[in-house]
């Protein structure tokens, strides 16, 4: 993936806007007028929280327009939950613009975008980039229950077909939201966000059908810029062939490399990945 | 300490924040974590890093390593599982990409060499100080997170002794060596590296520690077991500075979950010269220069001119120079 947007630094930022579309899933607003214009869809940043003793916490950007971005999260621990319960005044400082997003020039003029539960965020300024130049998208949404399927009208606002899936069947399709892309067919190019067995199994439907996927990868961060080297996967090695990767031993048998998920990604091609 | 020459006459409510270890002069008492600053180009649009004292680059051995196995981080009640295991490409690589990064440095740069033999660390130690670029060696010979012989160096005196004797031969340069604190009597380490050469000491690596996912019924880190570092540990790290300051006289580099001023107060107070941050980094990017300034304001606020008149001014038993 291309390097995108500028520098990453630290802004000083306050909750703007708060909403929680379902219960345990929260969009916080920030004010970050010299960080929301260069957010490229797919990045993410650190979300600081002050008072120290927490590592600072991975989100995706789901919105940024003019000088304020959202972040979407669902609480799942005392981290999360403490981002969850900031109010709307409250000081929140961002690390960011971090990682590479999203290719759009490689995805075609028809594509499938497929969210699992809050992955569905980092999908929406795709969606909206790729929207403005005319081509057509199909959001693939799938998630536990109705009640986490959220903000899918702000993708058909876009113009964005939208398909849902839930795994209990309470709203849309009954079952994987992967079985429903793999019926599809037609696309050009996918791009997913959303939990592990979610994005292999994508990686398998792009390959079977010739279409090329990019993933945006979740793992836990804690430095989120390259430094710690605790965020890994599997890469296939001739596709990290520049420094700090170094050029094949004599006799290397090994076939993959580990890259930073948050600084070679966190959006990787399917085809790349040797997981 | 030697004599200090100052360019612009600071104002006399301006303390001396300058330190020394073993050699290595640093403007500020701060230096980055090994591991946790990769290779200080990661931090530098978000951190100006002429305002800290130094960073110790990510550990180099003498081949390329993969490290381990994901997942490599828990983060756990006031701290953060790893088990990394030495991912870098070996120093050949290395020292072709990595160090010529420093040409400039806005700070002290501190070269960090791992091995898995005595002669790894000669070797490495030798390769690495022999560039300009790197003001000092910090010798890790304390790695909790590789399979054989990482953390064994740091665990047996003879070891240790040998581990230090070997990069001692190989530079005249400044050399730290890290402990462990895995041991029964860190202090007994601590004497047989200050005898083997050693300029200074880094006091504590991570303390080995494991998480268990109950629902998979198995451990969370790829590597099984991984060293524990952040706030969770601070007070082990600041017993064995304090422990370790009285059974030495060279300096001391604490480190072990320090955040904010106070907790580099209480590593300084022990007995440390000068403090690293590493976890600190991942809680906010900007702690380290948050500990500076209020090391600063607590000098002044006790009318103390220089860092040097607190070290060890908590323990009676502190053998080292102030």
């Amino acid at each position: 993936m291309p390097v995108l947007g500028s520098d990453a630094a630290v802004h000083d930022s306050v909750v703007c806007d708060r909403r929680e579309p379902s219960p345990g899933i929260v969009v916080i607003g920030c004010s970050a007028p010299r960080l929301a214009p260069y957010v490229q869809p797919g990045q993410f940043v650190m979300a600081i929280l002050p008072g120290g003793e927490r590592v600072a916490t991975a989100l995706g950007v789901y919105e940024a327009v003019a000088d304020r971005l959202s972040l979407m999260l669902v609480v799942v621990g005392s981290r999360t939950r403490e981002l969850a319960s900031l109010v709307i005044g409250a000081p929140l400082a961002l690390l960011g613009p971090l990682g590479n997003g999203f290719d759009r020039s490689t995805l075609g003029r028809n594509v499938a975008l497929v969210a699992g539960g809050v992955g569905v965020a980092p999908l929406l300024l795709l969606a909206r980039d790729l929207r403005a130049s005319g081509t057509r998208v199909t959001l693939f949404y799938g998630a536990r229950t109705s009640a986490a399927l959220v903000d899918a009208d702000r993708f058909s606002a876009l113009g964005v077909e939208v398909v849902l899936a839930t795994d209990d069947g309470s709203r849309g399709y009954h079952g994987y939201v992967t079985e429903l892309l793999e019926r599809s067919g037609g696309h050009d190019g996918i791009a997913a966000c959303g939990p592990t067995p979610m994005l292999r199994e994508v990686a398998r439907i792009a390959d079977s059908c010739g279409v090329r996927a990019q993933l945006s990868l979740e793992e836990t961060f804690a430095c989120g810029v390259g430094a710690c080297w605790g965020c890994v996967v599997p890469l296939d090695r001739s596709s990290l062939q520049a420094p700090p990767f170094p050029p094949f031993a004599e006799g290397e048998r090994r076939t993959y490399v580990h890259a930073r998920i948050c600084k070679e990604g966190p959006v990787f091609w399917a085809h790349e990945l040797r997981w | 300490m030697g004599a200090r020459v100052a360019l612009v006459a600071a104002p006399p409510s301006e303390p001396d924040l300058s330190t020394s270890l073993g050699g290595l002069r640093l403007s500020v008492p701060t230096l980055m974590g090994s591991g946790c600053y990769g290779s200080g180009e990661e931090y530098a649009s978000a951190v100006d890093l002429a305002k800290l004292g130094g960073i110790v680059l990510k550990s180099v051995t003498r081949l390329p390593r993969l490290g381990n196995s994901a997942p490599r981080l828990v983060p756990v009640a006031s701290g953060l599982l790893n088990a990394i295991g030495l991912q870098n490409p070996g120093i050949d690589f290395y020292l072709a990409h990595d160090v010529a990064k420093f040409a400039g440095r806005p700070c002290a740069i501190v070269g960090s060499v791992a091995g898995f033999s005595v002669d790894d660390f000669g070797y490495v130690t030798e390769r690495l100080a022999a560039r300009d670029e790197i003001d000092a060696i910090e010798l890790n010979i304390s790695c909790p997170n590789v399979a054989h012989e990482g953390e064994t160096f740091a665990c047996d005196p003879a070891l240790a002794a040998a581990a230090t004797r070997v990069a001692r031969a190989a530079t005249r340069k400044p050399l730290i060596v890290k402990l462990s604190p895995n041991v029964t009597d860190i202090a007994a380490i601590a004497r047989v590296v200050e005898d083997a050469g050693a300029d200074a000491l880094a006091v504590i690596n991570t303390v080995r520690g494991m998480s268990i996912d109950v629902d998979a019924v198995t451990p969370r880190l790829g590597n099984e077991s991984g060293g524990l570092s952040g706030a969770a540990i601070r007070p082990i790290a600041v017993l064995a500075v304090w422990e370790v300051a009285r059974a030495v006289r060279i300096p001391i580099l604490g480190q072990g979950g320090i955040e904010t001023a106070r907790d580099a107060l209480e590593f300084i107070l022990a007995g440390a010269r000068a403090v690293s941050i590493g976890t600190g980094n991942f809680t906010d990017p900007r702690a380290p220069l948050a500990v500076a300034d209020g090391i600063r304001a607590y000098l002044v606020k006790r009318k103390v001119a220089t860092i040097g008149e607190i070290v060890g001014a908590a323990n009676p038993g502190f053998l080292g120079a102030r």
